[in-house]
């Protein structure tokens, strides 16, 4: 109660912007109008011109909702990276408005946020390195959330070690970089360890930073937390059926967080097929649709994705906490997904799939 | 056919046009430009991109797109729209075309340019980069080639104490052969990176080189971005061709651009002079290439004015037929709209004209459609009447065929304004800005205006009103710059032997001053107390009479829309609360006035008592009903009559309260024995529809005004609310309407205070003092008369006239539930853009 009485003093302004976009996100009618994009009427003038052409009503659809007209000035035809694109540069700007206006704990809070996309460029660019892409390319694809300033030079490091000592010793990503230096060559099995060992490092961390904030912060960015853990512990475990990972280092990447752990990350690391994961999993009743796949078409992704979606929907729920600005970014990134998902499904005329957007509100 | 008058506002007729879908486009662009007609969305449930005309729309789009902001970036200002570009004739689909070609040509050309400037740009840049990279690399080079000695000293020295033989060996091969063997690479860095750069170098070579950098005081312009970039060269030496290789990657990696120089001073210099030569020329076709884009851009901006007036039209037309239907065979648009009844022959007459001109022999149709549909409000106004109907709008929309209250404004606003502003000299510096605005009007209607100088040009025939109204009152208030005129003989005269400081009485010559306030007034000590009281009752005579005249126009209503029960039900209860109350105060008043109450008898005594306050009177008419205390007895019988009135004004309120409820009660219980046969009737209207269009259909069922359900009890506590804030507004808006004497009065006094502390002191001076202090006084007391007491004491009397006419004129019979008759034109559609 005390940190409620005092809570808008350091971030009610935040909170209030924060709100403010909130109200943006699109809703199903929305989503409902973006699918019709393609239905009776419009079919019409639509089918001669072709798939370019029925991106055009997405953009026309969007310049009505809180995105306006962020692609007016775009020529047409507009392709699907664009909107992708766009749409992300907006989530960018948005959030650095936030950043720039937040004050500690919240800044710090803010900054763990964007951990999670430095560690995927991070892992995006020593991957592409390694498969010697050009360098541009690679930093164009890269989230630009989780850009730092010495990022590029990751192109240049061939061994682990040099990869710390000249680029990542700088960033905050740099403790929990501080368990993989054993592995000495960078390959394909390396980096992936490496991504999950830093990965685990981060949610640990900041799970930790959350508890430390206390109140409805911790509870909500716990659940949100675990799950993510647990999300990763069974992508790893299903993942690693087949190669040559032993199950000792497995073991290693689950993170010590989560609902399942510890019983169902013991249970998880003996696991060899996707039925004991499955059993492992039982416990929890949420957790026991992911692995039911006789519902509908959706992938366990989708699933997983969903029930992501459902956590950060409860954020909003509370009053006084920062899991909304957590909740914020991930439903965002949500939205994008979705909304690359339909304008892809009309570019490339597959309209029976169409509606497994996850719809958000 | 009734006459169109501002009285009510003008009939309506829905009708429907059946227009060939081939003459569509030249049918919309009649009527857009004889903006007669509102059309009603028939597709509401249609999505905005699922309409007809959509791709039409998204096609005129395109073409406005790209222009505007090339000329914003090269700073061309288009031509103003002009009155010939204004009226530019939509055009036929054919001439569409060829403008969207010519647009598409221009376009790519201007993009062709675009790139091949942006080419040059960027390979300026490069030779930019180049030259301050050879420039200040000279420096660095001498530097290095001074210090190159002490370092092969220190190397030596190191190496003959500590270092291994073997090694030392091959080393000192290496700088006995070719001097200290340093590669080195050089480039240029932006600023804001160059921290990071050193740092990642440091790091990944472990302090293994050794690096100098300099600004480009030179502003760089990327191509791209068009954005100012400061960017640093540096030059970074170092040992071994792997450690090159990798700062190259770093550097590279970093957004860095490396450019390889030569070792030997003189190729660099000779480098150096090629490339200021290149620059040169690159300069060159640099500035030719903008100078032939400016060059289009010109010609397009010449055109471009009437280009997107065509447009835009082109779009409106569009929009409108996206709000028309299909019929069965799609090969009729069919539109349904609001027109004045009036109206219909113009518009058939365009109709026919578009049909001719297109040349087909099928033409458009237009039916009348009966409906129950609330009709929107059309005013017809001319320039004069439009700003009066606007202060009016502005309240609220009046209810399809209600009594305009802006025909009354026209004269009541001005008046209530000048009665608050009455000076002479005010009205006159106001009279004469309103003929500059009004006799000047076309010539500042084409002129670009601020949104200021745009609302004084948009009231100025009230303004012109208002300051002929202030004309008028400041002379009966005979106030000039609050001086006075004597322009008719005075009716006091002022004893001619008094000494200093003695009070002296004017003495009455029984005459009257023949036109409002005797001069003499000015200036005495009681002048105050005069004007007061006169302008005090002056206002509440006004206020009565205003609100009376409110009540009264409710009977125009009552009996327009068929409730003549209505009149005896409510307005006559009303009209008698009113009166009995405040018309018996305005009749004391006047009574008061005609009364000479310090008449005496032949003895000498006074005939009358002394006069009585009128306020007690009011006071005590309701505290002591039918008693008078002879003291304060105005007229004999006084008693016995406030006794009636009081009666009567209390009978009025159950009358009010009860009689329109449960006359409405009556009446619908008499008509729901009546629905049956009232049902047919409406069936047999959507029959009609029916036969007309289908898919309109369905929504004008939802359209259509059902039929208001009744219950007691809601009608009961809407009346009551009603009676009760009638009452009681009786009362506070009579006192609201003493703001017309506090404004007065307040403008009064600010005009003396102003006049005395700026202007009047100077007249006590003599000499060169009275001229400077004469020029400074005058020139300040004018320019605070303009703002304060014109411009700022003119506003607030218009914003209180406002509030008289919105809430006590408006507020005792105005609905103004209705909504604006918006017609298509493409005048509004241009001037909305």
């Amino acid at each position: 109660m005390a940190s409620a009485a005092v809570w808008n003093a350091d971030n009610g302004f935040v909170d209030g912007i924060l709100r403010g976009y909130k109200s943006g996100i699109l809703n199903s009618s929305h989503y409902l109008n973006l699918t019709q994009c393609e239905t009776v009427e419009g079919m019409k003038y639509i089918s001669s011109a072709g798939g370019a052409d029925l991106n055009e009503n997405v953009r026309l659809q969007l310049s009505a909702t809180d995105y306006g007209n962020f692609l007016q000035n775009e020529p047409s035809p507009i392709s699907t990276s664009t909107i992708s694109e766009k749409l992300t540069q907006r989530l960018v700007a948005e959030f650095d408005f936030l950043r720039t206006q937040a004050v500690q704990p919240l800044a710090k809070f803010l900054d763990y946020i964007t951990y999670s996309y430095m560690i995927d460029n991070v892992v995006l660019l020593i991957t592409g390195t390694l498969h010697e892409r050009d360098t541009h390319e690679l930093l164009d694809r890269c989230h630009p959330l989780g850009v730092f300033d010495t990022m590029p030079a990751l192109c240049v490091a061939t061994t682990v070690s040099e990869l710390y000592n000249t680029v990542l010793i700088e960033t905050p990503l740099a403790p929990y970089f501080a368990n993989c230096l054993s592995a000495q060559d960078l390959d394909e099995l390396n980096i992936e360890i490496i991504r999950n060992t830093l990965y685990k490092a981060y949610l640990e961390d900041f799970y930790d930073f959350c508890q430390k904030i206390g109140g409805p912060t911790a509870e909500i960015m716990g659940d949100i937390l675990q799950f993510e853990a647990d999300r990763r512990t069974i992508n790893i475990t299903i993942n690693s059926f087949g190669t040559e990972l032993p199950k000792e280092d497995r073991k290693k990447l689950y993170p010590n967080i989560g609902r399942l752990f510890p019983e169902g990350n013991a249970a998880l690391a003996t696991a060899d097929d996707i039925d004991q994961v499955k059993s492992a999993c039982e416990v929890f009743s949420e957790y026991l649709i992911f692995f039911d796949q006789a519902v509908g078409e959706s992938t366990m992704e989708d699933k997983f994705f969903a029930h992501e979606v459902f956590l950060n929907r409860l954020a909003w729920q509370q009053q006084f906490h920062f899991g909304t600005f957590y909740a914020y970014v991930k439903l965002k990134e949500q939205e994008i997904r979705n909304i690359v998902w339909i304008s892809e499904c009309i570019s490339q005329n597959q309209k029976d799939r169409i509606s497994s957007y996850i719809s958000i509100f | 056919m009734s006459e169109s008058t501002l009285f009510r506002s003008e009939e309506m007729s829905l009708v429907q046009l059946y227009i060939p879908s081939e003459i569509a486009q030249p049918t919309v662009t009649e009527l857009g430009e004889l903006g007669l007609v509102q059309f009603r969305d028939l597709n509401p449930d249609v999505n905005a991109f699922q309409r007809s005309f959509v791709s039409e729309i998204r096609r005129l789009d395109e073409m406005e797109r790209f222009f505007e902001k090339q000329l914003e970036k090269s700073e061309i200002n288009t031509r103003a729209l002009t009155t010939a570009t204004y009226y530019a004739r939509a055009r036929s689909a054919q001439e569409i075309d060829d403008l969207e070609e010519r647009l598409r040509e221009h376009e790519v050309r201007i993009l062709q340019m675009n790139t091949s400037h942006e080419k040059l740009q960027r390979k300026y840049l490069q030779l930019t980069e180049l030259r301050h990279v050879l420039r200040e690399t000279a420096v660095f080079f001498e530097q290095a080639e001074s210090r190159q000695d002490s370092i092969r000293n220190l190397f030596d020295n190191q190496e003959t104490d500590t270092a291994p033989l073997l090694e030392r060996d091959v080393e000192q091969a290496n700088f006995d052969g070719t001097g200290l063997n340093l590669g080195y690479v050089t480039g240029v860095i932006s600023k804001d990176r160059l921290p990071t750069f050193q740092r990642v170098l440091w790091r990944s070579l472990r302090g293994n080189l050794y690096m100098n950098s300099a600004e480009i005081d030179e502003p760089i312009t990327d191509p791209v971005t068009d954005e100012v970039l400061e960017k640093n060269v540096f030059i970074i030496f170092a040992h071994g061709r792997e450690i090159i290789s990798k700062i190259k990657k770093i550097s590279e990696s970093l957004g860095g651009t490396i450019y390889s120089i030569d070792e030997s001073p003189d190729k660099r210099r000779d480098e150096l002079l090629e490339v200021t030569s290149r620059i040169e020329d690159l300069h060159n076709v640099l500035s030719n290439t903008n100078q032939t884009r400016r060059a289009e851009l010109l010609k397009i901006a010449e055109n471009l004015t009437a280009w997107f007036t065509i447009v835009k039209k082109e779009k409106a037309i569009y929009h409108a037929m996206n709000l028309f239907n299909y019929d069965a065979t799609r090969k009729c648009l069919i539109a349904e709209g609001w027109c004045a009844t009036r109206d219909i022959p113009v518009v058939q007459n365009a109709l026919r004209t578009a049909t001719e001109s297109s040349g087909s022999n099928v033409s458009s149709i237009l039916t009348e459609l009966r409906t129950r549909k609330k009709p929107p409000t059309f005013h017809r106004t001319n320039k004069f009447t439009e700003g009066f109907q606007s202060i009016i709008d502005a309240y609220g929309i009046a209810r399809y065929r209600e009594v305009n209250p802006g025909l009354f404004t026209l004269i009541t606003f001005p008046f209530l304004f000048a009665v608050m502003f009455g000076d002479t000299g005010h009205g006159a510096l106001m009279l004469i800005f309103a003929l500059y605005l009004v006799l000047n009007e076309k010539k500042l209607a084409r002129q670009e205006q601020d949104e200021i100088f745009s609302m004084f040009f948009y009231g100025r025939y009230i303004i012109l009103l208002m300051s002929i109204f202030s004309l008028y009152t400041g002379a009966l208030y005979n106030d000039v710059f609050s001086q006075s005129l004597t322009l008719f003989k005075t009716g006091f005269a002022w004893p001619s032997n008094f000494t200093t400081g003695q009070t002296v009485e004017a003495i009455s010559l029984n005459q009257t001053y023949a036109f409002g306030l005797d001069p003499t007034w000015h200036g005495a000590d009681n002048a105050l107390l005069f004007t007061n009281s006169y302008k005090m009752k002056q206002a509440i005579i006004i206020g009565v009479v205003h609100m009376t005249f409110a009540i009264c126009l409710n009977i125009f209503n009552h009996i327009y829309y068929g409730n003549k029960m209505f009149v005896w039900l409510e307005f006559l209860p009303q009209i008698l609360f009113m009166e009995s109350i405040f018309g018996y105060l305005i009749c004391l008043i006047l009574y008061k006035w005609s009364v000479n109450w310090w008449e005496l008898d032949a003895s000498g005594n006074h005939i009358r008592n002394s006069p009585p306050s009128l306020l007690n009177t009011l006071i005590y008419m309701f505290l002591q009903p039918g008693y008078v205390d002879p003291k304060d007895q105005l007229f004999p019988g006084q008693g016995p009559l406030q006794m009636f009135l009081i009666l009567i004004a209390v009978v009025c309120v159950p009358w009010m309260l009860l009689g329109k409820p449960y006359y409405l009660k009556a009446r619908h219980s008499k008509h729901q024995y009546e629905t049956v046969a009232g049902d047919e009737d409406v069936t047999f209207d959507h029959e009609e529809e029916q036969d007309g269009h289908t898919s309109a259909n369905e929504h004008h069922a939802i359209d259509d005004e059902e039929e208001e359900e009744f219950e007691f009890s809601e009608e009961m506590i809407h009346q009551s609310i009603h009676t009760i804030e009638f009452c009681l507004n009786c009362i506070s808006n009579t006192a609201s309407y003493l703001r017309l004497w506090a404004l007065s009065l307040a403008h009064a006094q600010l005009s003396t205070v102003l006049w005395e502390m700026t202007l009047k002191i100077w007249f006590y001076y003599t000499g060169a003092l009275a001229v400077v202090g004469l020029v400074f006084g005058f020139s300040l007391w004018f320019v605070l008369t303009c703002a304060i007491l014109l411009g700022m004491e003119g506003l607030s009397a218009f914003l209180h006239a406002l509030r008289l006419h919105w809430v006590e004129f408006a507020g005792k019979h105005y609905l103004g539930d209705g909504y604006k008759f918006e017609p298509f034109s493409f005048a509004q559609a241009l001037s909305t853009q």
